[in-house]
């Protein structure tokens, strides 16, 4: 029971956000509020599932270890000669201003997307928080480089198909290590490559086959790369750099899905674990 | 850039200021959808105080410009003690191994697991150089065991970071013993860090301090 009240509080959290809201969400039609408000408070009532939901927290599903290893190790050794110095010589000669402009016009890039992964999540004031920022942005932030949006109250909010399969009930499925693309799981995988092929911007300003479409997942990757480049900083410090991005990719993808869905996060016991071995914990792979 | 980004706001104060009456209508029926969550929800004052308390100190510390690397470490190294809960925190990265380890190897283990727990916390701390911490709130997971959520902000942060801190305790004495960014636990990370670590050299504990004590004292050297 106790469980169950706690997953009020993420909802609860929003809440001043929520209101906020509320204001655009008139602003922008009122016929919209009621339904919306209705399934935003909603959410945070639903009860959690069982306490196995936390699987990817406590223990890895990961069948394909030898080989994502060894893609891993690859990626590594990639990352070390082409990408890494790339990244490095972008954020030496790029003031950081400037990174974040083009930062905000790679985020502005994917906010269609973003859209629709609302739409289909049934978040309909998400939708229209992220459509106005996109229409802002676009506009009164020249083409996305200035967030003029998160100065009046929109702040972003990312979603993407990885995402919407997990507020359908999609549990993360075996980890997977992608050469180019990184850590994933099934349903993030699967997710990535419909993010790319229903991509909005794709579709009407022009593909990878384009010039605009190849300077655009260039720009991306580099921005992505230097954006998670104190992560790489830190896997200098991991015993196990493999499973430490195991861990660290499976916590922000759940923890980016609870973002949507208002769960509760489940957390071991932080004195128990030793001391009581689970069934789970039994079942760990062995080398 | 200024002028139409004026007007965008003009604009939106004024729809805003014309659906206040509006907005009171609807915000009755949402107030009582939210009131019964709002009895059912637990915060914990004495635990945010905490938070907000100790861990502003750590991000002040970091914050400075006027200190030296050396000085940092050395202020770093005392607010761990106020902070955090070190031996609490050494049981748990070690999982399953907690209860195989002998006394002599926990002796060691504790040792270079202080040094290189306090390298990586701040190095992570440090990465996002923030100045100003505020609790956003607490989620009391069971008594004793709460999660205060806090936003890190000016600095080097264009945008708020949100952090939250996992501490345990109650009344007047509580103590962090893990850490979340962006979704990420650090002690849950090292956790599974190690055990696999452990595992792979077949359950010799030895291999991972050996590992520690390389790694730790290489990234103190970094930056």
């Amino acid at each position: 029971m106790s469980l169950r009240d706690q997953d009020q509080s993420p909802g609860q959290m929003a809440a001043g956000r929520r209101f906020a809201a509320a204001g655009l969400a008139v602003a922008a039609g009122l016929l919209a509020l009621a339904p919306a408000a209705h399934a935003e408070d909603q959410i945070p009532t639903v009860p959690a599932p069982p306490a196995s939901g936390d699987a990817s927290v406590q223990t890895a599903n990961d069948p394909l270890e030898g080989l994502n290893r060894a893609s891993f190790k690859l990626s590594m050794g990639i990352d070390h000669v082409v990408l890494s110095p790339v990244t490095h010589g972008y954020l030496a000669v790029t003031p950081k201003v400037i990174r974040n402009r083009v930062s905000s016009a790679v985020y502005n890039l994917g906010e269609p997307n973003t859209v629709m992964n609302h739409v289909l999540q049934g978040k309909p004031k998400r939708a229209m928080r992220s459509t106005a920022r996109f229409v802002v942005n676009s506009t009164v932030g020249v083409l996305g480089l200035f967030d003029v949006a998160a100065k009046m109250h929109l702040p972003p909010r990312g979603a993407d198909f990885g995402q919407t399969f997990g507020v359908w009930g999609a549990g993360p499925g075996a980890y997977i290590y992608v050469p180019a693309m990184g850590p994933l799981n099934v349903r993030d995988g699967v997710g990535r490559v419909l993010d790319v092929v229903t991509d909005p911007v794709s579709m009407f300003v022009g593909g990878f086959d384009t010039d605009s479409g190849k300077a655009r997942t260039g720009v991306t990757i580099v921005d992505l790369r230097a954006q998670t480049d104190p992560a790489f900083h830190a896997l200098k410090d991991a015993a196990d750099p493999y499973v430490t991005t195991r861990s660290a990719y499976s916590q922000y993808r759940e923890a980016f899905i609870r973002e949507a869905t208002g769960e509760a996060e489940e957390l071991p016991d932080f004195d128990t674990p030793p001391a009581t071995p689970t069934p789970r914990k039994a079942a760990a792979p062995k080398p | 850039m200024t002028s139409p980004g004026k007007t965008m706001k003009n604009t939106l104060f004024t729809r805003r200021g014309a659906n206040a009456a509006l907005l009171t209508f609807f915000g009755a029926a949402a107030l009582s959808v939210a009131s019964p969550a709002l009895a059912a929800q637990a915060r914990d004052p004495g635990a945010e105080a905490f938070v907000q308390a100790k861990a502003q100190r750590v991000v002040t510390v970091l914050a400075n410009k006027s200190m030296s690397e050396a000085q940092k470490k050395q202020v770093f190294h005392q607010a761990v003690d106020e902070l955090a809960d070190v031996p609490r925190v050494t049981n748990f990265v070690l999982g399953k191994y907690a209860r195989t380890i002998t006394p002599d190897q926990k002796a060691r283990f504790a040792a270079v697991f202080r040094t290189y727990a306090e390298n990586v916390y701040q190095s992570r701390i440090d990465d996002y150089r923030g100045e100003q911490l505020k609790v956003t709130g607490s989620v009391v997971r069971k008594p004793g065991d709460v999660i205060v959520n806090t936003v890190i902000s000016g600095g080097q942060i264009t945008q708020p970071l949100p952090v939250s801190w996992r501490v345990l305790g109650g009344g007047q004495s509580w103590k962090v013993v893990d850490v979340q960014f962006k979704g990420i636990w650090l002690a849950i990370t090292q956790q599974q860090d190690f055990v696999s670590t452990i595992d792979n050299a077949g359950g010799n504990i030895d291999v991972l301090i050996n590992q520690l004590q390389k790694n730790g004292s290489g990234s103190s050297g970094r930056r």
